[in-house]
């Protein structure tokens, strides 16, 4: 059979010839004997209003993040007149002076979603690349399986987590090896100073990495997964080895994909709340020192918001939203272009 | 049953099909006898299997498809109708290359379209899947698995009941796309003969790939080549003593 | 051309070294899910007990149960994919079917997308915005709303990518039968696609219930038994948060004990659809 011209919409519910309705004729003798006259299915009528009910439902989508730009463009309008430009630059945090700056809190989202991406993005191009070339194929599916749920685990969970292991064995193992390894180190040893109290931008980030690791590892993954068969045999054909192969066809070949893969963690990673609301620290300050404390936009905004009294405070808050909200779609746009340029939708 | 005096059911005039920019049929001109299995054959790509999705409107799916001309079925053209498609396509049915169950019972399959157009009692539908499985000669194989999916069956099994369910609504025209090219001889060979079964009630056009089937299941046949009709005659004819020196060389094998 | 052993050999080694790189990075992510899921078993069950589901928070230093944080998170999940399974059912067989091809539908799409991946903290924001404030108070309903909009691309993506799955030559049949297009989409698109959309929707309620932040300025909590949705009302995540980051013994084991329900709920979650997805797919 010929080919046919496949998959686009069919324009018949939307064109001219469809959907004038002729009233339906009294059929002929009804009964399996058959029929004659006019034949009208039954709810043919209905058509135009179930193409309605469709498409408006997806223009709630549409209008939801629109909504969603409103109120926050809206809401943040008075601490934005106020402070001005100065709201970006300014690290104070005074709800007594009604003193705001986005400063700190910016500060600690870039810090701590950087070392997520730092410790995060390698291990999950790793795990990616050891599911896809060198895991034994009856493991496979169940390893596999093992990092999407790290995935599906609430956020709140890492938190917990985080705060009741993982801080703890920071602070009694890992930080005071650091700063005796690492500190006297000229410029790095600045990063890592400071009492190992155990919560801090540095467990934090840790922990944000950890959670960042599943995304960009399954969708990697699926990227990898659109390799053409053909490429992989003509590589290993000439002898080249798994990592050579990696190295040089696979990751070129899907580096787009693995860009946008990446992208989408870090879009996570920044807007993460709960995991980060429980061990940063919650102190509005920058510090040199990854050790020290810190606050990030969405653990100011989970831990001052029912609490904030006065509306320059609920503004600033709601103006920290909106940077946050700025940066997140600008990251996760730039990802889905990405993706797309390569045909790979992922849901994640 | 509406063919005018001469039994001719359906009047293709000056048909032009576009894919896009493609012109993919040119200027078709034939007349469809009613009560008569008519074969369109020809070479890949020549055409045949647009006409045929032309008859039901099938391209009205599909961006950037159009037809002009006229193809007149009881006295109206279908090209330009107004009113509700679906009434069209009650009357022409079609049947795919590709067996096409829906995902339901056997049952459902068949009473599926008889409900778009019928509120018809209990029993009054099982005599019509009973009569339609009949009529596509696979009752006695599924009479006792009605109610299983539809998908539980054999290729073959699969198209006599897509056969049944284009037949159920009492169709005036049956279209049939290349309907034995999927499946097995033995199939092969049933269809054939539920075709020509079938022309006593219907207007039957088949296209097919096959010519031994057309020489044996067709009236009349139309060779098709890179959209024009070529040569249009009895069976006999196209066949034995095809007039055109193309047609001779396709049923003869030399080339397609 | 005689392969120089040497670089043979360095090749190889260096091959050695990623490859047990790539090794123990996923022996890192899989540990990482092993200690997080020892630690809450451990932690959680010995906070469980029949007492969680039928006494109400204490305060602290008294014991008790999480019965009204668990009603809440019910409740408001229920009416969070009440609404969002049918508007997102609808949406992703728009953009599967009328939609494809068109501006709306790409643009839609690509926004769904990023919605799907947007900090649901900002979602939180929204809704305080739009009904928290006008209303003057914090609710149950807001926070439904809240988690129904974070349900809602789950469940438009998965519904897309499974009404497109179904090949047109099925679509086409029923057309030719004289089928109306949308019961065409109704009758046969999504009875074949109902697995992949069923398990859309239990994605969506995974993804739901662990969901904090969004219901930190919304629903806010409530220490006592409410069902009042037009109130403040308890819920299993906020009062985990609540609990775990107080110094009281008590309250924290009761949030371990809830920390386990939830990942429990959502892992059996998880799998279930997995389970679905690769049992329904003909």
């Amino acid at each position: 059979m010929e080919a046919v011209n496949p998959k686009t919409i069919p324009p018949e519910a939307n064109g001219p010839d469809t959907v004038v309705m002729t009233v339906p004729a009294p059929s002929g003798p009804s009964g399996p004997s058959g029929w004659s006259g006019e034949l009208v299915p039954k709810g043919a009528a209905f058509e135009p209003a179930f193409v309605w009910l469709t498409r408006s439902a997806a223009i709630l989508v549409l209008l939801v993040l629109a909504g969603i730009c409103a109120v926050l463009l809206i809401a943040s309008l008075p601490a934005l007149k106020k402070f001005g430009p100065y709201f970006l630059t300014s690290s104070a945090w005074n709800p007594v002076t009604e003193n705001f700056g986005a400063l700190a809190p910016v500060y600690g989202t870039l810090v701590t979603s950087a070392i997520a991406m730092l410790i995060g993005v390698p291990l999950a191009l790793g795990a990616a690349l050891f599911l896809t070339e060198l895991c034994p194929h009856r493991l496979r599916a169940t390893l596999a399986t093992a990092i999407d749920l790290l995935a599906a685990v609430p956020s709140i969970i890492y938190g917990m987590w985080g705060l009741f292991v993982f801080a703890p064995f920071m602070s009694t193992y890992v930080q005071p090896a650091i700063t005796e390894y690492v500190g006297p180190i000229p410029v790095v040893g600045a990063l890592f100073t400071g009492a190992p109290y155990g919560i801090g931008m540095l467990t934090a980030g840790l922990i944000l990495g950890l959670m960042v690791l599943p995304f960009v590892a399954a969708v990697s993954r699926q990227v990898f997964a659109t390799m053409p068969p053909v490429l992989r045999e003509a590589a290993y054909g000439v002898g080249a080895t798994p990592w050579e192969y990696c190295r040089r066809v696979l990751i070129p070949y899907a580096r787009s994909g693995v860009t946008g893969a990446v992208m989408l963690g870090l879009g996570r990673a920044l807007g993460e709340t709960m995991a980060v609301t429980f061990i940063i620290g919650n102190a509005h300050r920058i510090s040199v020192s990854l050790f020290m404390p810190g606050t990030t936009i969405s653990a100011t905004l989970a831990n001052e918001f029912t609490e904030a009294v006065g509306d320059v405070y609920l503004s600033s808050l709601l103006a920290l939203g909106l940077i946050l909200f700025c940066i997140t779609f600008a990251v996760l746009f730039a990802a889905r272009f990405m993706l797309s340029r390569i045909g790979a939708r992922v849901a994640v | 049953m509406n063919a005018d005096q001469n039994g001719i059911k359906l009047s293709i005039r000056n048909l032009e099909f576009f894919y896009g920019n493609i012109r993919a049929l040119k200027g078709i001109n034939m007349d469809v006898a009613d009560n008569r299995v008519t074969a369109l054959i020809g070479p890949s790509g020549c055409g045949k299997s647009t006409l045929l999705r032309v008859l039901n409107r099938m391209y009205g799916l599909y961006h950037g498809q159009r037809a002009t001309g006229e193809v007149i079925l009881d006295g109206k053209d279908i090209l330009t109708m107004r009113g509700d498609i679906n009434t069209l396509r009650a009357k022409v049915g079609m049947v795919f290359q590709k067996p096409t169950p829906f995902p339901m019972s056997i049952y459902e399959n068949i009473a599926f379209p008889v409900r778009l157009y019928q509120r018809l009692g209990r029993r009054e539908m099982d005599e019509v899947v009973e009569t339609s499985l009949r009529r596509a000669a696979i009752w006695d194989e599924v009479k006792d698995s009605l109610r299983q999916s539809g998908l539980s069956l054999s290729g073959g099994q699969q198209q006599r009941v897509c056969i049944a369910r284009a037949i159920a609504t009492r169709p005036e025209v049956l279209l049939l796309d290349e309907p034995a090219s999927a499946l097995d001889p033995i199939s092969t060979d049933l269809i054939d003969e539920l075709v020509r079964e079938l022309s006593k009630d219907f207007c039957v056009l088949i296209v097919t790939h096959n010519l031994q089937q057309a020489s044996r299941v067709s009236d009349r046949t139309a060779f098709m080549y890179l959209g024009e009709l070529i040569e249009y005659d009895t069976t006999e004819n196209i066949f034995i003593r095809p007039a055109n020196e193309r047609t001779q060389n396709y049923v003869m094998g030399r080339f397609g | 051309m005689k392969p120089d052993d040497r670089l043979l050999a360095r090749r190889k080694a260096v091959n050695g070294l990623m490859m047990s790189l790539c090794v123990a990075a996923a022996v890192i992510a899989v540990g990482a899910l092993a200690l997080i899921l020892a630690k809450l078993v451990v932690a959680g069950t010995v906070a469980l007990s029949p007492a969680i589901f039928t006494l109400m928070t204490p305060p602290p230093g008294s014991s008790g149960g999480l019965l009204n944080p668990i009603l809440g998170s019910l409740l408001m999940t229920l009416v969070a994919i009440a609404f969002a399974a049918p508007v997102g059912v609808l949406a992703g067989t728009y953009l599967a079917e009328y939609g494809r091809g068109t501006t709306l539908g790409n643009g839609v799409r690509f926004l769904n997308d990023t919605l799907l991946s947007a900090p649901s903290i900002i979602i939180g924001l929204f809704i305080y915005g739009v009904m928290v404030l006008p209303q003057g108070h914090f609710s149950g309903w807001a926070g439904a709303f809240a988690l129904a909009l974070i349900a809602l691309p789950v469940i438009v993506r998965t519904t897309e990518d499974m009404v497109g799955l179904i090949p047109d030559s099925l679509r086409e049949a029923a057309v030719a039968l004289g089928c109306p297009y949308w019961r065409v989409i109704v009758s046969i698109g999504w009875r074949s696609a109902r697995p992949g959309i069923l398990t859309g929707i239990l994605l969506a309620v995974a993804r739901v219930s662990g969901e904090t932040a969004p219901l930190l300025f919304t629903s806010l909590n409530n220490q006592f038994m409410s069902t009042n949705m037009n109130a403040p009302i308890a819920s299993l995540p906020v009062v985990i948060f609540q609990f775990a980051m107080s110094p009281y013994q008590d309250w924290q084991s009761l949030a371990w004990a809830g920390a386990l329900l939830i990942t429990a709920c959502v892992l059996v979650l998880n799998i279930t659809a997995r389970v679905i997805t690769s049992r329904g797919v003909q």
